[in-house]
């Protein structure tokens, strides 16, 4: 569909509102489905009518300049917004058919099935294991075995196991940036979502736990869909399949990863992946 | 732009002097400015000192009379001149026990609603509304609570607490004999009513040191209110609470008129906490005009000697612990 946005930005309505990008020899299913999203911070409009589709097991990245909403997009996925005043969303947000945006939503329960990571590591102030227990235990009774068992393999999926093993009783705040931030992924999978969303986990890590965390993404899509917010293209480039890309509240261009990075259709895209507005 | 300055340069000199006459007055100014500073900074020392050391003299022959047995007996009387301070002791513990027990889950109840659970724009209101009780004058506590509380109490509350508490086996102990209205519970409750807006706004504060982004961290977990707040919040904030907790402890032990209204000034140790009892500070209050006689004099002052090391100590751990989280929210 064509809205007012895309007339004004110029955009050619099948490549802003592509439903679903398809990739050849395999029928998408699209975990969360956006539709025509606006969203108000009091009476500013941050995100002009946005629609697309978030494949299962694929990493989707949103790009875009500073204040263009792929944020904010990001919030309205979980309702994190819900916790502050004046800012509401209009539209449709589906989860698996469900209207997330409905106000009988059960938050808990969505927020379980969509985990997130934040920009700043948040290791929550308690030992290493009980960061990830205290998250299981909010939905599940395990005996202390069981729940041994879990946080071990949420640890190991996160790649943190082998570092902190021997500590698991020292606090989360002890670990280094990049240990904090994976400590924090695996408490997000630990709880089993169906969707991880990471808002620039990376901007806050050095070039080696980056790389780490990226690897990480990439064995999770196996079993998760991610949405990942960054301001790093090659980011971007390397860990996802799908590529949103974003301006001033607007969707402008949304395809394949490679294709966007190849052969972007629309001139903003193109200058912004080569770097020369933004 | 250079000629310009060349032809300043006649003016700039004498502008120079000037400056230089105006900064030497400066010098002379900050040198009278700090020693008068300083001087008001070693007033407050010199007082401070003063006064402990008048209290340790003024306390000596209470001491010497009594020895350490002043400190473990309950015994109050005038007319024998035989005094201890227990009755005392005991009474200023249990009142700030009872006081906290009150105002600790109150208070942050209050700090949890008013920092995640308050619409907006009640907050401030709200948060005003119990700063202000800090405000109101403790004799108006005491004329309220000997006028109007302790009735209620002896009427309503006491009757039902020494009728379902009184027959139960070993708490049963703190509440039988008749209800007096006035007694130990009443000024508890009191002085709980007055710590209380303390416990609140400090830990309303040190609440609001969490970064938003770890209560966000654990609301994406799908925790509700309750489980950010005790698993998150709490934990994050607790130096600061306990702090907050020490800072209102120190105000419950030293309160003297409200106390003195309500509590029915009886130098005894009773178990029940509705019979009279006297606090330190309500003591020499009350006794002070009435103390003929040194050693009764004395003893006073001991009594004061002994709340003021029970305060120093209570505000120190307090200062040292909001000290902790500052430094904390400083990195």
């Amino acid at each position: 569909m064509t809205t007012v946005a895309d007339a004004l930005t110029g955009a050619d309505a099948s490549t802003a509102a592509e439903p679903a990008p398809e990739r050849a020899g395999r029928p998408a299913l699209n975990k969360v489905s956006v539709r025509d999203l606006k969203f108000f911070y009091g009476d500013t409009l941050a995100i002009k009518g946005v629609s697309l589709n978030l494949e299962a097991n694929r990493v989707t990245a949103f790009i875009g300049p500073s204040g263009c909403g792929k944020s904010t997009l990001l919030r309205v996925l979980n309702r994190m917004y819900d916790l502050y005043p004046r800012q509401r969303a209009e539209g449709e947000v589906l989860l698996d058919g469900q209207n997330i945006l409905d106000p009988a939503m059960d938050l808990n329960l969505l927020r379980a099935r969509i985990g997130m990571v934040f920009q700043k590591p948040t290791p929550f102030p308690m030992s290493i294991y009980e960061n990830i227990a205290f998250g299981i235990r909010l939905y599940e009774k395990l005996p202390k075995s069981e729940l041994d068992g879990r946080v071990e393999k949420a640890l190991q999926g996160a790649a943190l196991w082998n570092e902190v093993k021997d500590k698991l009783s020292a606090s989360g705040l002890s670990l280094s940036g990049g240990q904090q931030q994976r400590l924090c992924i695996a408490r997000t999978v630990a709880l089993k979502p169906d969707v991880i969303l990471l808002d620039e986990p990376c901007s806050a890590l050095d070039p080696i736990s980056t790389a780490r965390v990226e690897e990480l993404i990439d064995e999770l899509k196996g079993q998760y869909t991610i949405a990942i917010v960054t301001h790093n293209m090659q980011q971007a480039a390397r860990c996802s399949d799908y590529t949103a890309f974003m301006y001033l509240g607007e969707l402008i261009e949304f395809g394949d990863t490679q294709r966007m990075f190849t052969s972007p259709t629309q001139k903003q895209t193109q200058q912004y992946i080569t770097g020369r507005f933004g | 732009m250079t000629d310009v300055a060349m032809r300043d340069q006649p003016a700039r000199r004498t502008m120079d002097a000037g400056r230089a006459a105006v900064l030497s007055r400066f010098r002379t100014f900050d040198a009278v400015f700090g020693g008068l500073t300083l001087a008001a900074a070693v007033f407050v020392l010199v007082l401070l000192g003063s006064v402990i050391v008048s209290l340790i003299i003024g306390s000596m022959p209470a001491f010497r009379a009594f020895g350490l047995g002043f400190l473990t007996s309950q015994v109050w009387n005038p007319n024998d001149d035989v005094y201890g301070a227990l009755g005392a002791i005991y009474g200023t513990i249990v009142t700030s026990v009872i006081a906290m027990a009150i105002a600790i889950p109150v208070g942050l109840g209050i700090a949890v609603f008013l920092s995640e659970l308050c619409p907006f724009a009640l907050r401030k209101p709200i948060g005003m509304a119990i700063e202000l009780l800090a405000g109101i004058p403790s004799i108006i506590y005491g004329i309220w609570g000997l006028f109007i509380f302790a009735p209620f109490v002896q009427s309503y509350v006491e009757p039902p607490l020494i009728a379902v508490l009184g027959p139960i086996p070993g708490i049963g102990a703190l509440f039988q004999g008749p209800p007096y209205g006035i007694g130990v519970l009443t000024a508890g409750i009191i002085l709980g009513i007055m710590v209380l807006p303390f416990i609140s706004s400090v830990s309303r504060d040190v609440f609001a040191t969490v970064p938003p982004v770890l209560k966000e961290a654990g609301y994406g977990l799908g925790c509700t209110t309750w489980e950010v707040v005790k698993n998150i919040v709490i934990p994050f904030s607790r130096t600061g609470v306990i702090g907050g907790v020490m800072l209102a402890l120190g105000r419950a032990l030293g309160e003297t008129m409200a106390v003195t209204f309500v509590i029915g000034n009886a130098h005894r140790i009773s178990a029940s906490v509705l019979s009279p009892g006297t606090t330190i500070s309500a003591a020499i209050a009350n006794e002070f005009t009435e103390a003929v006689g040194d050693l009764y004099t004395s003893s006073l002052i001991a009594l004061g000697l002994i709340l003021f090391v029970i305060t120093f100590i209570v505000l120190a751990i307090a200062r040292y612990m909001l000290l902790r989280i500052q430094r904390r929210a400083g990195v």
